[in-house]
């Protein structure tokens, strides 16, 4: 067991742990609190795979900002501070199909990759990245603008009011 | 450090999308520039001229599409018959819909709210709803929407895909909450779309994910070669598979993931409604179809039997909950649903044969379906449409026109002959039986009639009831809603008494480039 | 080193974020369950990129991040707009639709 494998499970086992905060607290302020976590732990995980950029892209953008705009959300909602009701939904089937989907999809890719061993691959630094996506991938890459501003247009239309 | 590499661009495959985008954007500075009385014409004209530049390029790019060079812009678009073809219905589907999005002589302000921001319930919103001028957003939103549908249905790569199927689920989410009337339902209408949208296209993006496991790539080309191949774990594959098949089959609304289909149906602006029902299926379907005959191909349509049973589950459940509503837009959500599964059994026929019975049947369905919502969004009464099914009693007496019209496209729907519906269904199942799927088509037969009931009762309802008190009264329709429901109504009696040339120009749009 | 468990690792976050999607209530919260799943997929475009030994995975998460930005930013002003009327972003208390 190497030093990467050791801090791979300590990071996983936070995601984990911090993910099913998310979906169990009863405090929705914490629910956005432990999603930061999960997500820290998730582009630590993408460090230790050598996607430098989109561990630097996940915390600006997710941590930065998504999860920051839920939180703002969460509070202009005026969501108790406190306990809410908001987990007294049966949820006995819910988990049953959950959990039992996700061993399964666990277990697939645990036989799957049993033995897979690789290289440590060239990294995902941000020119190579870049050089990537202008060149294969910029039609999608520019897509992804109309996408935005798309979003932009329809949020003012959606709140902007006229005095 | 070098230069960038850019790949092949084939502007002219790109400028039917482009030209779309750049009249979106063009809406976007109108809105800021030009006073509100003039904004709804001249975004419609806009909107309409874009269209029809956009179905110039489609048209010239039809007579000479080469299949050595129809992959273009790096590999993400394939620009072959199949495409064209979606592309040129999605274009003119969408100009009828959109025709409906500028109509403003039904109702003062036309059918958007003005100011969305403004309360649901409040003085301020009963002043609007009266005295405001409709929000004119609605066309950049509905191009952008468009314009997204485009790239969907050529995307050559799963990537491409996803991030197409976001562009154009995005704006139709936003659409659906700006209903004049009726505001709360039309919201939570787009609440309850987007949330479970989101859901199924992160089901899909886990697909992705899986399938790259596998392929190491993502284009379909790729994919069919490793499939063929068959080295490493298939079962990666196959789910993989099956969770992108959730977020499309999402989208098309086929059971059991059709919940959201009435609620939207129903709450959604009418005219959003009807760009939903014809547009978004088209692009659904045609994105299914290119995941399923390019890229999956060399599974050997294993997954036969599991997308039998959907499309089996599908058409039951449509046409069973049909028999059941009481709200128009409700039960038309319900056939949409049942519709979706006569199209899945055509996917499922295979072979050209199948291919062409599904591009007939969406562009057919297409027709009808704005034309059905076209005439619901004339009968009104104060509180703006009257959806209810006992309001439409004894119509045929007020308004024998609207009430006939109506029961010629309730026809199509139910498939009688002499209708496009009929020729629709006989191709899908003709192609089904051809393909050695004789139980779904028995399944199919038994729900049309089974979904003829409705049908019917609607029917009988508008004709041989009493017109009372409650009767609504049905609007006499401004040119452009009037055109609309023209062109739907024609269409579908056209393709049902001479449906050769559809299906000629389905029957050669019916081969992907792989 | 391994790969297996980063993609187990993401199943489960997936599934995870999907249970949470089903039982939680609030609009707000249901999205976080949503931008988990988008995570969790993320997390195996990754590990598939380094055990293919090509960069394509990475760019579709960069892709997908920004995509996720875009939903966000319709799914709250969505959300907002109910509340302003109801008072609660709770999706059970958004049933005028269901019957």
């Amino acid at each position: 067991m190497t030093a990467i494998d050791v801090m791979l499970s300590a990071v996983g086992l936070v995601a984990v742990g911090s993910a099913l905060a998310v979906v169990s607290t009863q405090h929705l302020v914490r629910a956005g609190l432990w999603l930061v976590v999960t997500l820290g732990a998730v582009a630590v995980e993408f460090l230790l795979l050598r996607a430098e950029f989109v561990a630097w892209v996940q915390v600006l953008i997710y941590v930065g900002a998504v999860v920051v705009l839920l939180l703002f959300a969460v509070m202009l909602t005026r969501a108790p501070i406190g306990r809410s009701t908001d987990l007294d939904r049966p949820i006995g089937p819910a988990l049953l199909i959950g959990a039992g989907s996700g061993l399964g999809l666990a277990g697939l890719f645990a036989w799957v990759f049993r033995d897979m061993r690789v290289n440590p691959p060239p990294t995902g630094s941000a020119q190579r990245v870049g050089e990537a996506i202008f060149g294969d991938w910029v039609l999608p890459f520019e897509v992804l603008s109309v996408l935005l501003l798309a979003a932009l247009v329809g949020a003012i239309v959606l709140s902007k009011k006229d005095t | 450090m070098d230069k960038l590499k850019l790949p092949d661009m084939d502007y002219v495959a790109l400028l039917p999308m482009l030209a779309l985008f750049v009249a979106a954007c063009l809406g976007v500075i109108i809105e800021a520039l030009v006073p509100r009385r003039f904004r709804n014409i001249i975004q419609l004209v806009l909107s309409i001229v874009a269209l029809a530049v956009a179905m110039f390029f489609v048209v010239k790019q039809s007579g000479e599409v080469v299949a050595s060079k129809a992959l273009t812009a790096g590999g993400a678009i394939m620009i072959d018959h199949a495409a064209l073809f979606l592309q040129g219905a999605l274009i003119v589907l969408g100009f009828v819909a959109l025709l409906l999005f500028g109509e403003r002589s039904l109702e003062f302000g036309g059918p958007f709210v003005a100011q969305a921001a403004v309360t649901v319930g409040s003085e301020r919103d009963r002043e609007q709803t009266g005295r405001e001028l409709g929000s004119t957003e609605t066309f950049p939103l509905a191009l952008f929407s468009l314009s997204g549908m485009l790239l969907f249905v050529s995307a050559n790569d799963l990537l491409t895909m996803f991030v197409a199927l976001e562009v154009f689920s995005l704006p139709l989410y936003l659409l659906c909450a700006l209903a004049r009337r009726k505001r709360l339902l039309s919201q939570e209408s787009a609440l309850k779309y987007f949330l479970l949208g989101a859901y199924a296209s992160a089901f899909f993006l886990f697909g992705v994910a899986m399938v790259y496991g596998f392929a190491k790539a993502v284009d379909f080309k790729a994919i069919h070669a490793e499939a063929l191949l068959g080295e490493g774990n298939s079962l990666l594959l196959i789910i993989g598979l099956a969770l992108l098949a959730i977020g499309l089959l999402f989208k098309v609304a086929a059971a059991p993931f059709h919940v959201w289909t009435p609620d939207v149906y129903q709450g959604a602006p009418t005219p959003v409604t009807a760009f939903m029902a014809s547009c978004t299926k088209v692009a659904a379907f045609g994105g299914l179809l290119r995941v399923l005959y390019v890229g999956f191909d060399g599974l050997g349509w294993q997954f036969t039997p599991v997308l039998g049973a959907i499309a089996a589950l599908t058409v039951l459940v449509g046409s069973i909950l049909a028999v059941t509503q009481t709200d128009l837009k409700r039960l038309l959500a319900y056939s949409s649903v049942a519709n979706a599964g006569y199209i899945l059994i055509g996917v499922i026929a295979g072979q050209q044969l199948g291919l062409t019975s599904v591009l007939f049947y969406l562009v057919a369905y297409g027709f009808t379906v704005i034309a059905a919502f076209a005439l619901i969004s004339l009968v009104r009464d104060a509180d703006g449409e009257a959806t209810h099914l006992s309001r439409w009693a004894g119509l045929g007496a007020r308004s024998p026109l609207y009430a006939g019209i109506f029961t010629f496209i309730l026809l199509a729907f139910a498939g009688i002959p002499l209708t496009s519906g009929f020729i629709a269904k006989l191709s899908v199942f003709g192609a089904a039986i051809d393909g050695g799927q004789t139980w779904l088509v028995i399944i199919g037969v038994i729900t049309s009639i089974i979904l003829a009931f409705p049908y019917l009762r609607v029917v009988v309802m508008m004709w041989l009831s009493e017109p009372g008190e409650s009767t609504p009264s049905v609007s006499i329709p401004g040119g452009l809603t009037s055109t609309a429901l023209g062109i739907g109504t024609l269409a579908t009696l056209v393709f049902g008494v001479v449906p050769g040339p559809l299906l000629d120009l389905a029957e050669k749009a019916s081969s992907f480039v792989r | 080193m391994t790969p297996m468990w980063y993609i187990v690792l993401s199943a489960i976050l997936f599934s995870v974020g999907a249970v949470g999607v089903l039982i939680r209530r609030n609009a707000i919260v249901l999205f976080m369950c949503i931008e988990l799943m988008l995570n969790a997929a993320n997390l195996a475009l990754v590990t598939f990129s380094r055990i293919n030994g090509t960069l394509d995975g990475q760019i579709m998460a960069f892709f997908v991040m920004v995509v996720a930005a875009a939903e966000v930013v319709i799914g709250l002003a969505i959300i907002m707009l109910i509340f302003r009327t109801r008072r609660s972003a709770s999706v059970d208390d958004a049933n005028l639709l269901k019957y």
